[in-house]
């Protein structure tokens, strides 16, 4: 192989990746984004610097989501963790064409029918906030430390399973909140989500 | 959904060999009715998917959950391990998993022990999966068959359908070599990786299909889904990949299924870490190679450039001009040979010195930022029109209208120019017979060239002197081997008459290409007809009275009358053939006469129509940068997005990142961005920050941000 063709190569190559910029990095800054919740409110991520934000992409359909909503692990666990001051944001992506969109009139039925404990539900119909952090599955998490640093993405916890019981799993999220918490450093900051694939809109 | 669950699990329970879940059906099918003790038969879970659903591969990628098979084995059976066939990546959307639709058949070896009496066996196993369309399900399935253990092994009417999907499963791998390299250090997540195949003796490994490769379950990390051939060429396959890492350090070992042009083969390559290199490239960091493993592959590539440059002597847009070779050939066989072999060089020469320019002007293209291809000058309707008016004028000099004169001298035949006129016939041979060479590519030179114009400068100006190098070699050896001049045919009458007949294929060449000028100028194309008509003439009006004739002035007017007058009236005035199809779309950013009337980027632009109060859209793209085409393609150029930036007053700009020019890294790195693509929407309000889109787009997103900028 000579020079030309490695520079030859080096160059194609470096062409193809630059565009796979990833703009959600654990340890860098979160990207901020304005979100309108299912009352029709604006919701800022910004607006919640100093407190702990957990970002959950949701799906009410999807059978991993439904697990871990159905044994009530995920409301028992919102609860906990807002009674120790951290925000939780559920990011629904679901395209309105998809059965499994929620009009924000469902998403309010199933909020209380479901007893869900998060602090705000955003319409993401138009998939902009989960192409923004990328998100792939549901459930797809993301924790935010105080100062708007992302600590921690991925799964939920180590069982990739729609049948598994939630409270028996290794919950990551529930990891890095406590970890903050107590100051500190967050030990598992990135894992591969599972789940169902995010149903954004073509 | 939990009571509807059981109650399909009730119902499936039910079933004895095929179940049905919601959108699934599942069958266990062995390869043979009767099996003989010590023997292995081959059990197969098949999963038949309704129209729009899909099961998973054993890595189900960025999302979903593999099958998974329970067994439950009468003792002195074992099963294997599940041999999965190749999976497709669905769906085409933003996330990309591997599975099946339609159908798979999952395949297990079971292994019979000796010990077993004969007679018949319950073989059944717990079939679990999840099935998606817009929606997943996760499903399960009890199935059971029974397997009679016999005195012989008898294929079963299932055997064939096993089979055609056992052809199916990745075979080990075989035949080539692969590697693996890191492409460069990362801070990031994210890191781009190479792998390479290389196969010796080279074979088919190029060919149609998707070369990609499907990796193997990881939860530390995930070789993405997109991929890049880079390289793919009878011996070689370069492929670009990323991988995303969850945790711990960049593996030193990927495994999984490489798809090339002769199949799917299961891998496990270590990868080799980068190492220090000189190569540094603007808005991407230091890259290497870690082994130069195949360094013939740039000298096999330049030999079937030669090959190929052989071969042009041969195709029929060349062949024409080899009447005039042979010619001259022939004639210079009684003079001396050392005038011979200065006469082969510089015919060597000219085709060099011709190539040249076109791997200059393939490499001013290619710096220009456009796309250059082989026989792109024959997209030119000038160049076609200049070509097509010179090969009219040496069919009517092969037909002896009229003689070419160089140096004040009259030929008798355009051999003879090459002969006799020494230097510059034989000069103006190989410029010629390049230029007629160059839209006939070779089927030996097709995958020279495709390498040749991704490559820098000095190898494209090395491809092209190979080529011109082959085009070349026949006459020069003949040249410096006058012995084998001899072979060649006495100079007779004969030659006349062959110059004549060689007329023809000239002429062949001239529909030829006022055929392609037709491309471009409709209709009109009759004008240069007519033209080429009045050249003939005029050319004969010269031949006939200004080289042989006695009143040369008034022929020399005449010709020059013809001419001016035929260009004047059919060419410029009825056919305006420099404005058929231009160039350049210089001065305009316009795509189309309805497209957004893009405008240049620039900050101070941008800072200009903030302070008019109107809102800014800025598209960052780059020509290699497929992403950004596509969000162009589909949610910016579209009427609904055009029409609200008209309706809303916003000035689109667009910034060209192709050649990574300062001011717009600096502007990416604003926005914490390595790379393009890059939208921003900057609100009318100029005290408000832009709005950032995403790096996909859809028309929706845009719209949205439009609006809200517009408030």
């Amino acid at each position: 192989m000579t020079d030309y063709m490695k520079t030859a190569l080096t160059f194609v190559v470096s062409l193809a990746f630059a565009t796979a910029a990833f703009a959600v990095e654990t340890g860098k800054p979160a990207p901020d984004f304005t979100g309108t919740d299912i009352s029709g409110k604006a919701i800022k991520l910004s607006d919640y610097k100093g407190k702990i934000v957990v970002i959950e992409s949701y799906n009410s359909d999807c059978p991993f989501c439904n697990n871990q909503y159905r044994t009530g692990a995920m409301q028992e666990q919102q609860k906990q963790l807002s009674d120790k001051g951290a925000v939780w944001l559920i990011v629904d992506s679901v395209n309105t064409k998809n059965a499994s969109y929620r009009t924000p009139e469902q998403a309010k039925a199933e909020w209380a029918q479901r007893k869900i404990n998060a602090t705000d539900w955003l319409d993401d119909s138009n998939g902009a906030i989960g192409h923004l952090y990328d998100m792939k599955t549901t459930p797809h998490m993301f924790v935010v430390d105080k100062d708007g640093t992302l600590v921690y993405q991925g799964a939920i916890d180590n069982k990739a399973d729609p049948f598994h019981d939630p409270r028996a799993a290794d919950n990551y999220v529930n990891d890095a909140v406590n970890e903050l918490l107590a100051g500190k450093p967050v030990t598992t900051t990135h894992t591969k989500p599972y789940g169902c694939a995010v149903h954004y809109g073509i | 959904m939990r009571p509807f669950l059981s109650a399909v699990l009730a119902l499936v329970c039910l079933a004895v060999s095929s179940a049905q879940a919601a959108h699934t059906q599942v069958q266990l099918i062995f390869s043979a009715d009767s099996v003989k003790r010590g023997d292995t038969v081959l059990a197969a879970v098949h999963l038949t998917m309704d129209s729009g659903w899909h099961t998973y591969w054993k890595n189900p990628g960025e999302a979903g959950q593999a099958t998974e098979i329970k067994w439950q084995l009468p003792p002195g059976v074992s099963a294997g391990e599940i041999e999965w066939p190749l999976p497709s990546k669905l769906p085409p959307a933003d996330i990309t998993t591997y599975g099946y639709e339609k159908e798979v058949v999952l395949i297990i070896p079971l292994t019979i022990s000796n010990g077993l009496p004969t007679g018949p066996l319950n073989i059944a196993a717990k079939v679990s999966w999840l099935e998606c369309n817009e929606s997943c399900i996760p499903a399960n399935a009890q199935v059971q068959a029974p397997l009679n253990i016999g005195s012989d092994t008898k294929p079963s009417a299932d055997d064939a359908l096993i089979e055609s999907w056992l052809a199916k499963v990745p075979k080990a791998m075989t035949g080539f070599t692969a590697q693996a390299f890191w492409q460069n250090t990362t801070t990031n997540d994210t890191r781009p990786l190479l792998l390479q195949a290389a196969w010796q003796p080279a074979r088919a490994a190029a060919g149609s299909g998707n070369m990609d490769f499907f990796p193997a379950a990881n939860d530390n990390f995930e070789v993405l889904p997109d991929a890049k051939v880079i390289l793919n060429n009878a011996n070689e396959l370069d492929l670009g990949k990323s991988v995303k890492k969850f945790s711990g350090d960049w593996p030193k070992e990927i495994d999984g299924v490489l798809i090339t042009g002769d199949g799917a083969y299961e891998v496990k390559l270590a990868v080799a870490e980068n190492t220090p290199s000189t190569v540094a490239l603007p808005g991407s960091a230091a890259t290497t190679r870690a082994t130069n493993n195949a360094p013939q592959s740039l000298w096999l590539m330049l030999l079937y450039a030669v090959i190929g440059g052989l071969i042009l002597n041969l195709m029929p847009c060349v062949l024409p001009v080899i009447a005039l070779k042979i010619l001259g050939f022939v004639n210079e066989a009684g003079s001396s040979p050392r005038k011979i072999r200065t006469l082969g060089s510089i015919y060597a020469a000219g085709v060099l010195v011709s190539f040249a320019v076109l791997a200059a002007i393939v490499i001013a293209v290619k710096a220009a930022g456009h796309k250059a291809g082989w026989g792109m000058q024959f997209g030119s309707p000038v160049f076609i029109v200049c070509l097509t008016t010179l090969v009219t004028l040496v069919a009517m000099n092969l037909f002896g209208v009229f003689e070419v004169v160089i140096g004040g001298r009259a030929y008798d035949s355009a051999g003879e120019l090459a002969s006799r006129s020494g230097a510059s016939g034989a000069f103006f041979n190989g410029v010629l017979a390049t230029t007629l060479a160059t839209p006939c590519t070779a089927p030996f030179l097709a995958p020279a060239l495709g390498f040749a114009f991704a490559q820098p400068a000095a190898i494209v100006l090395l491809f092209f002197l190979a080529i011109g190098f082959g085009l070349a070699l026949p006459y020069v050896l003949l040249s410096w081997n006058p012995a084998l001049l001899k072979l060649l045919p006495k100079p007779g009458a004969w030659m006349e008459k062959f110059k004549i007949a060689m007329g023809f294929p000239m002429l062949a060449t001239v529909v030829w290409l006022f055929n392609i000028a037709a491309s471009s100028y409709g209709k009109d194309v009759l004008w240069l007809g007519i033209f080429l008509v009045v050249v003939a003439f005029a050319a004969w009006v010269y031949g006939e009275f200004v080289q042989r004739g006695k009143n040369k002035a008034v022929a020399t007017v005449i010709t020059l009358v013809l001419l001016v007058g035929g260009y004047a009236f059919a060419l410029e005035k009825e056919l305006d053939w420099r404005h058929a199809m231009p160039m350049t779309d210089a001065g305009s950013l316009k795509e189309s006469a309805n497209g957004i009337n893009w405008q240049p980027w620039s900050p101070e632009a941008v800072a200009q129509a903030r302070a008019a109060g109107k809102p800014v859209l800025v598209d960052f793209t780059a020509d290699w940068c497929l992403t950004c085409q596509v969000n162009k393609k589909t949610s910016i150029e579209v009427d609904s997005v055009r029409k609200k930036i008209t309706d809303s007053n916003t000035v689109a700009m667009v910034g060209d990142y192709t050649h990574f020019p300062d001011s717009i890294t600096t502007e990416l790195n604003r926005f914490n961005r390595a790379g393009v693509p890059l939208v921003l929407v900057y609100p009318k309000n100029p005290a408000a920050d832009p709005i950032v889109l995403p790096e996909v787009l859809t028309p929706g997103i845009v719209m949205d941000a439009l609006e809200r900028a517009a408030q």
